[in-house]
């Protein structure tokens, strides 16, 4: 254990902000026992730091001087008409919305009078009323030896809490929008829980959004649990999209039944330091997941993507293809744990991880980690690291391009082929729009 | 015109010289064929006309309608009426043919001062040019040559041609991969961009193109320039003789 290791200046300060905020939590006495018993876990691991191997590339103890007060209440107050500023491209999503600024729930920003077939509830509510519920919601904290998944149970205040019922086949998407604003440093923890029942189907999409103006200190931990029930269907994207110095501590823990698919594509662009981890346990045999996502990074900005895929029954298939566009100082990292039991056999799993890199100066760090332990299967992995290539360039520019519109097509069409896996429509103009936005700043200009 | 003059070029990162005074005319309105054993310069004129990085002129120049090209991004000589047909197209994944040709076209023509086409007069002009060609609008949707046969490249290389409307043509090995049928309609799509304002340099190993797309010029270039210049009949003669006598000339 780590007790006798001297805590940090932030490690300090989370502790004390823990003892400053924990009364103005959320919560029945049960879950103030149960935040009391994360602190402790976290006091105990302190900050992932370089030498715990899942934090190698990442290390937060080391980046993360200063922890933001948590963000308050009140402060958090925004009109219709700056949620569709801060919703840029994905306001012209099609999809019910449920909305909250600096992790509090606002309901006169949402839009869920219709949302046939969602039952949709804030979590902040739920953890207050201290109803039957409550336990349900904390039923499956996860956080066994997970620093950051604990500061998530200790600060959570707020999040969606989503049912999908047995059967139920929902049209049209539900939108999870977190969005950060006011002038102030702050920190915001949220978590949500997505449940969906026996052969039902579902599309959410879960956003991160900054409203322009906002104080660029920013820390956000959020968690989403998912659990997908036999011969259900959940599609689920997250968006996190930042103006250049957020920390993003997210994590994305799924449950898969027998039959369940499960198609998950997480895009990040703008973040300083992120940490997307997405873990998956097949816990019934023929289920499906296709986990994709794309990122962009420039300056100093640093994104990881950690997945763990844990085949624990026979017959399942993973499929996972992560792309990267790397400009400046940018770092992306990958890590990609796929473990198959003795008992999983069938398995099937293909994982690939590409990253451009446009600057000299861009790092990328891939770890592709097969962990087999049965004879039957098909498994493997890639990585590439590429540069734009000289003669493609060429290929374009003797066809009238020029080279900075040359360029950007180019990226497009790496990141694109990332971003086609996307099923809904509107959804991935919006995230080509992105990539053109952060083209235009950064190759074009 | 085309004005080629005493041209010297090596590779950039390599001391050896690949053109050592090469000169040669070519009149708007003519087709030439350059013709010449492999590792003779053929395809490093076909890149140093189009801008490719990796060659360094160290003596001589490039004109064309009078003026030096040579200082030229790849992208203005486009737009000044250049365009190279390559031996390899490159596929481009995840761009689709359209979007590719309507950047290129709307690039070149606002280059050239005119104003960008409107979607609907992109489709009309796309359909129309690429039927004489057999491309049809689904093939466009795809990624840019990714999944193309050989006949498929070269026709798509063609249509890129017929859209931007070059007014000089290098056409690099056009005839290579190409089956007799996928020949045939290569060559009518050259053919009907022949006119008088258009002047095509036409660079083949072998005779039988030129059965199709028939020249006003042929020339031999061996060891970095033009060793003979003559008429169509020339490149006959050399399908019967070979190279041998010009690559025992140069050395």
């Amino acid at each position: 254990m780590n007790v006798a290791v001297m805590k940090t200046k932030a490690e300090q300060a989370i502790s004390e902000n823990f003892e400053a905020v924990a009364e103005k939590l959320p919560g029945s006495e049960a879950v103030k026992a149960r935040r009391a018993e994360a602190i402790g876990a976290f006091s105990g691991l302190g900050l992932p730091h370089r030498r715990i191997e899942e934090w190698k590339y990442t290390d937060i103890r080391a980046n993360v001087k200063e922890i933001f007060p948590s963000a308050i209440h009140d402060a958090a107050r925004i009109t219709i008409a700056e949620l569709i500023v801060a919703l840029g491209p994905l306001a012209h999503v099609d999809a019910h919305r449920i909305v909250f600024v600096n992790g509090h729930h606002r309901f006169e920003l949402g839009d869920l009078a219709n949302a046939e077939g969602f039952k949709v509830a804030a979590l902040g509510e739920i953890l207050a009323s201290a109803s039957e519920d409550v336990s349900a919601a904390l039923a499956t904290t996860p956080e066994g030896g997970d620093a950051v998944e604990a500061l998530n149970t200790a600060f959570m205040t707020d999040g969606a809490v989503v049912t999908v019922a047995e059967g139920v086949t929902v049209a049209k998407p539900l939108m999870i929008v977190f969005v950060r604003a006011g002038a102030h440093a702050h920190s915001v923890t949220v978590r949500n829980s997505l449940m969906v029942g026996k052969n039902a189907s579902a599309d959410v999409i879960e956003a991160h959004v900054v409203l322009p103006g906002a104080s660029a200190d920013a820390q956000l931990n959020t968690l989403t649990e998912v659990t997908v029930a036999k011969g259900a269907m959940l599609i689920h994207a997250k968006v996190a999209v930042d103006d250049g110095k957020a920390l993003h501590l997210s994590n994305c823990d799924v449950t898969l039944d027998a039959d369940a698919t499960y198609r998950s594509f997480q895009f990040s662009t703008g973040l300083g330091l992120a940490r997307n981890g997405l873990n998956v346990i097949f816990e019934g045999e023929g289920s499906k997941i296709d986990l994709s996502g794309a990122y962009l990074a420039r300056h100093s900005e640093h994104i990881d993507t950690t997945l763990v895929v844990d085949h624990a029954v026979p017959r399942c298939e993973s499929r996972e293809l992560f792309k990267g566009v790397l400009d400046g100082h940018g770092r992306g990292v990958f890590q990609g744990k796929i473990i198959v039991r003795p008992d999983a056999q069938k398995t099937d799993g293909k994982q690939m991880s590409q990253a451009l890199m446009l600057s000299e100066d861009a790092e990328f760090d891939s770890k592709p980690e097969l962990e087999i332990y049965a004879d039957d299967v098909v498994c493997g992995h890639g990585t590439t690291v590429a540069e734009l290539d000289a003669d493609l360039l060429f290929y374009c520019r003797s066809r009238g391009i020029p080279e900075k519109e040359a360029r950007a097509l180019m990226i497009e069409s790496f990141i694109g082929e990332a971003i086609e896996k996307v099923d809904n429509e509107q959804l991935r103009d919006a995230l080509a729009a992105y990539a053109m936005q952060w083209l235009g700043r950064s190759v074009r200009g | 015109m085309l004005e080629i003059k005493n041209l010297h070029v090596k590779l950039a990162d390599e001391d050896r010289m690949i053109l050592k005074g090469l000169s040669l005319n070519v009149p708007k309105g003519e087709v030439h064929a350059i013709m010449g054993p492999n590792g003779s310069g053929k395809s490093t004129l076909a890149y140093v006309l189009a801008g490719r990085d990796g060659y360094e002129v160290t003596d001589g120049d490039i004109l064309w309608n009078g003026e030096s090209i040579i200082d030229m991004e790849p992208d203005e000589r486009a737009a000044k009426g250049v365009f190279l047909a390559f031996q390899y197209p490159m596929e481009i994944p995840g761009v689709a043919g359209l979007t590719f040709l309507r950047t290129a076209l709307n690039s070149v023509r606002k280059k050239r001062g005119e104003a960008e086409l409107t979607t609907p007069a992109f489709m009309k002009l796309v359909k129309e040019k690429g039927q004489k060609l057999n491309i049809d609008i689904e093939m466009l949707k795809r990624p840019v040559n990714v999944g193309f046969s050989g006949g498929e490249k070269k026709r798509s290389e063609i249509l890129q041609m017929a859209l931007l409307e070059p007014t000089l043509c290098v056409l690099d090995e056009t005839d290579s991969g190409l089956d007799i049928d996928a020949l045939r309609i290569v060559s009518e799509g050259v053919n009907a961009l022949r006119d008088k304002d258009r002047a095509f340099v036409v660079i083949t190993h072998y005779q039988r193109l030129l059965n199709y797309i028939v020249p006003d010029k042929v020339h031999v270039l061996a060891d970095g320039r033009i060793q003979k210049t003559g008429g169509k009949e020339l490149a006959l003669e050399l399908e019967k003789s070979g190279y041998a006598e010009y690559t025992h000339k140069a050395a």
